[in-house]
């Protein structure tokens, strides 16, 4: 398909390298790992520049091989028999600033123990602020499955929460 | 928009949640690395290199044409001024040739009217 558009790849690196990382972060947890992850997706991202069609396609293809990459790294790191989860409080090379509020950051080690699937439906759907229908066509899997993994991940993490945050969740 | 829309609870929780998964800043390695790899340096230099190649090849385009041009004007220049040149000495020739042919005329005529006496 013929388009205009004429990617430039280190504005788009400016532009997306905080979502990226973000999503990379959140799925597997581990800061080292978010950065060679993202890094990959960049890299990807270089090697298919002339097939990005628009700046909303280019963004959607970024989240979109974030989420793959991220699970291809807790795959193989599954299948290593590595412990899936850096606990964010050990974090390194973080500034105290990049580390997020406590709250985030107990979130995030809350959201870390939910199924890999809810857990990107969930990035996706309160990160990047996505409809299901968009969640959906990120993840390549039907609107249904998608709305499931968002009402299963959020009860369930809404349960968590409800039982370790409680001095953050008002009403409980 | 909640999942789930069924307490003030939930809506409560979930703006907590996108709250707390507000994007965060990527380490400044990231880029760091990319120029590392030579994926950010390349895009920075290739188009200035690929644009001053094209300037070159235009400003020779140029070069060659203007010469070319120059060469065919030259060259029509000159036939036309051997045409010239041919053309006065022809006309020199027959004005030398009706000169003698008069002369020649006039000796005959001349001769003719003293037989004629």
């Amino acid at each position: 398909m013929a388009h205009n558009w004429q990617p430039d790849f280190e504005q788009l690196v400016d532009q997306h390298q905080s979502m990226v990382f973000s999503i990379a972060l959140r799925m597997t947890g581990d800061r080292g790992l978010a950065e060679e992850i993202a890094q990959d997706v960049f890299m990807e991202m270089d090697r298919n520049l002339t097939r990005l069609e628009s700046p909303a396609h280019a963004c959607f293809w970024l989240r979109r091989v974030a989420v793959n990459r991220s699970a291809d790294a807790l795959r193989r790191r599954k299948v290593r028999g590595i412990d899936l989860w850096v606990e964010m409080e050990d974090v390194h090379g973080a500034s105290p600033e990049d580390r997020g509020s406590p709250l985030s950051t107990r979130l995030e080690q809350l959201l870390a123990k939910l199924p890999e699937a809810q857990r990107a439906a969930l990035v996706l759907r309160y990160q990047e602020d996505l409809t299901p229908e968009e969640i959906a066509a990120t993840l390549e899997a039907p609107l249904a499955t998608v709305k499931s993994h968002l009402q299963r991940g959020l009860k369930l993490l809404r349960a968590k929460a409800q039982s370790h945050l409680k001095e953050f969740v008002r009403g409980n | 928009m909640a999942i789930e829309p069924d307490d003030k609870l939930e809506d409560e929780f979930e703006r907590e949640l996108r709250q707390a998964f507000a994007r965060r800043p990527a380490p400044p390695s990231l880029k760091r690395r990319l120029m590392e790899r030579g994926v950010l340096k390349m895009k920075r230099t290739v188009p200035v290199e690929r644009s001053f190649v094209t300037w070159q090849r235009l400003a020779a385009s140029v070069a060659l044409t203007a010469a070319l041009a120059g060469g065919v004007q030259w060259r029509i220049i000159d036939q036309r001024r051997k045409e010239e040149a041919a053309r006065a000495q022809v006309f020199l020739a027959l004005r030398i040739t009706s000169h003698a042919l008069n002369q020649m005329n006039a000796r005959l005529a001349a001769h003719h009217r003293g037989g004629q006496d």
